[in-house]
């Protein structure tokens, strides 16, 4: 941008102009975007380690996400078996109620209602704290302090959502399941031994061994480990990008909860596709 | 626009009469009146013990930033070591902006930035967290991070960069609070949320002084604060100045303040700087905006 006065008289950018220069923007956005990426992610090996906001944030992203995310697979489970239980009992194949209920859960709505409901928790709030401490110059005091803020800010964030993820998308399996087999006992007449048997049958259905890791679990796995990367860099890259006082910060929330939302759901889409062509049905 | 020549003008005298400025004025003393007096007093007198050595501690050259639109345009001014300058100019002229361009939280557009003779425009992230670590920052709006008591957020450039122990550094941070005027054990274990926004203010001061820093900005340190405060933080930085040859750049509305501590004064006015000089030489100004600045302040 020139900084001396304009020899030429200003005048209002035409349309193409205007699109140039958006979109140009849009590209650094998204190189900025990786940066803080590459970056968050190379400084969890490097000195000095913030253990401490480590730990901390293990807590803010796991530990205190536990009751929405207990809610939400429960009640998905009873749901799930509720409809499965309509489906299989035209073709009198209720007994199979605990495989269709864990394989929905395990492959997607686990991982998935995991990440939103983390999304929409953690993310919010990631990108709340670090835009109003953006807006409030702390992020500069850092920077002056000698410390880097993506070191102090962002890799403890992405490390603790990079564990925790993967550890409530397991509890919220287990509380699907288990509000499946609630449902299925009391209102389809699917005994506990049976269903636990199924579900059994349908998680490690060629043994459980280090050679054959069942396909379900690898996913179940894959896919809470790659949301949770997902959800703290994108809350961490428009906290920090905040400008604007407090009305940006709301901004910041509202974008990050959108966007980390909508790249859930396309990213489970090609994860799957990728993880379905690699491993096999 | 750089007056070269006026600043060894206020350098050859120079020593101070005593300290009795510094600490001697107790509560007591601080009557309006009194304040008045030993403002007069202190302007007749020279306020620089500082031995000026050529080089400056840091320069802005021919400094040009923009952000949607020109902030601003080829600034040049500098201070040598023990030197206090500072910016003065109304709300939204790029003070902050200057200091951050110091920091190098800001690059320029155009133009040089150097601290103790090394030009630091070019340097790599971490060398420039480096650089920072000799210089000591009080934000406009103290910018204490909320998550943390007063005692950490105090501590804090201690625990980074130095080695000291746990008794040590309890030991600075009680210090750099007296110095304050804030009563370490009734705040140290408060979070920033507690504070009143004057409280905030000084322990963002504490914390800029921390790590006694060689180099201290201060962003309107007074702004927001009752005329005793301002007071008592106006001679604080003159303690620094002339008893730890600290080099200072205040940026401030509080135009009796800088009268009272400044060795120069640089006006900023529409992007550029209209003027760079003692403060003598500012009081004897006949420049049209210069009159009016200091008659409306
Ligand atoms: N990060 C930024 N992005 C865009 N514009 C900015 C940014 N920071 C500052 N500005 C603009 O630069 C100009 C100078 O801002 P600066 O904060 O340096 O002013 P100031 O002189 O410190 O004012 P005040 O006395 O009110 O603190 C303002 O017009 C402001 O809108
Ligand atoms: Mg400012």
């Amino acid at each position: 941008m020139p900084a001396a006065a304009p020899a030429v008289p200003s005048r209002t950018p035409s349309h193409w102009e205007r699109f140039v220069a958006a979109s140009k923007s849009r590209v650094r956005n998204v190189q900025d975007y990786f940066a803080l990426a590459g970056r968050g992610l190379g400084f969890i090996f490097v000195r000095p380690f913030y253990g401490q906001d480590w730990v901390q944030q293990m807590d803010e992203i796991g530990v205190k996400s536990l009751g929405i995310v207990l809610l939400t697979g429960f009640f998905t489970g009873m749901v799930l078996a509720l409809q499965s239980s309509v489906q299989l009992q035209t073709f009198g194949a209720t007994m199979y109620i605990g495989r269709l209920v864990s394989a929905s859960m395990i492959r997607e709505l686990g991982p998935v209602l995991a990440g939103l409901m983390v999304a929409g928790r953690v993310g919010s709030g990631i990108a709340a704290q670090l835009g109003s401490m953006r807006v409030t110059e702390q992020i500069d005091a850092l920077n002056t302090l000698g410390t880097d803020p993506i070191k102090k800010l962002v890799t403890p964030r992405v490390l603790a959502a990079l564990v925790m993820l993967p550890v409530l998308t397991i509890i919220n399996d287990f509380i699907g399941i288990l509000g499946g087999n609630l449902i299925s006992s009391a209102m389809v007449g699917v005994p506990t031994s049976l269903y636990w048997r199924t579900v059994w049958d349908q998680i490690a259905n060629d043994g459980f061994t280090l050679r054959v890791i069942p396909i379900d679990f690898v996913q179940g796995i894959t896919k809470p480990f790659v949301f949770g990367g997902i959800i703290s860099i994108t809350a961490c890259y428009f906290g920090l990008n905040t400008t604007g006082g407090t009305e940006g910060v709301g901004q910041s929330t509202t974008r990050t909860v959108v966007v980390s939302s909508i790249l859930i759901l396309i990213i489970d889409y090609f994860l799957t596709q990728i993880l379905l062509s690699v491993l096999g049905p | 626009m750089i007056d070269d020549e006026s600043s060894d003008s206020r350098t050859a005298t120079g020593k101070l009469p005593s300290d009795r400025r510094l600490d001697g004025r107790r509560m007591g003393e601080r009557t309006t009146s009194g304040v008045r007096a030993a403002i007069r007093d202190e302007l007749a007198t020279e306020p620089a013990d500082a031995e000026t050595n050529d080089q400056p501690v840091i320069q802005l050259d021919h400094v040009s930033l923009a952000f949607d639109e020109p902030v601003l345009e080829d600034v040049s001014f500098e201070a040598r070591k023990g030197e206090t300058l500072c910016i003065v100019g109304e709300s939204g002229t790029g003070k902050s902006t200057a200091l951050k361009l110091i920091l190098r939280l800001l690059v320029p557009e155009k133009g040089s930035v150097c601290i103790g003779g090394k030009e630091i425009t070019g340097l790599s992230f971490e060398e420039a967290l480096e650089i920072r670590q000799q210089m000591g920052m009080v934000f406009q709006g103290a910018a204490l991070f909320d998550s943390m008591s007063v005692f950490e957020n105090v501590a804090y450039p201690l625990r980074e960069h130095t080695t000291m122990n746990e008794d040590e550094i309890e030991q600075r941070v009680r210090e750099k609070l007296q110095f304050v005027d804030l009563e370490p054990d009734k705040v140290m274990e408060q979070l920033p949320a507690e504070l009143s926004g004057g409280m905030r203010k000084r322990v963002g001061i504490a914390r800029g002084m921390a790590n006694n820093a060689e180099i201290m900005l201060y962003d309107e340190p007074t702004s927001g604060l009752d005329p005793l405060t301002t007071g008592t933080i106006t001679r604080l930085l003159l303690k620094l100045q002339r008893e730890l040859g600290v080099t200072s750049v205040v940026v401030s509305h509080d135009i009796r303040s800088v009268f009272r501590m400044a060795t120069r004064i640089a006006v900023l006015y529409e992007h550029h700087i209209v003027f760079f000089g003692t403060p003598e030489e500012m009081a004897g100004s006949d420049d049209e905006y210069i009159r009016t600045f200091l008659g409306g302040s």
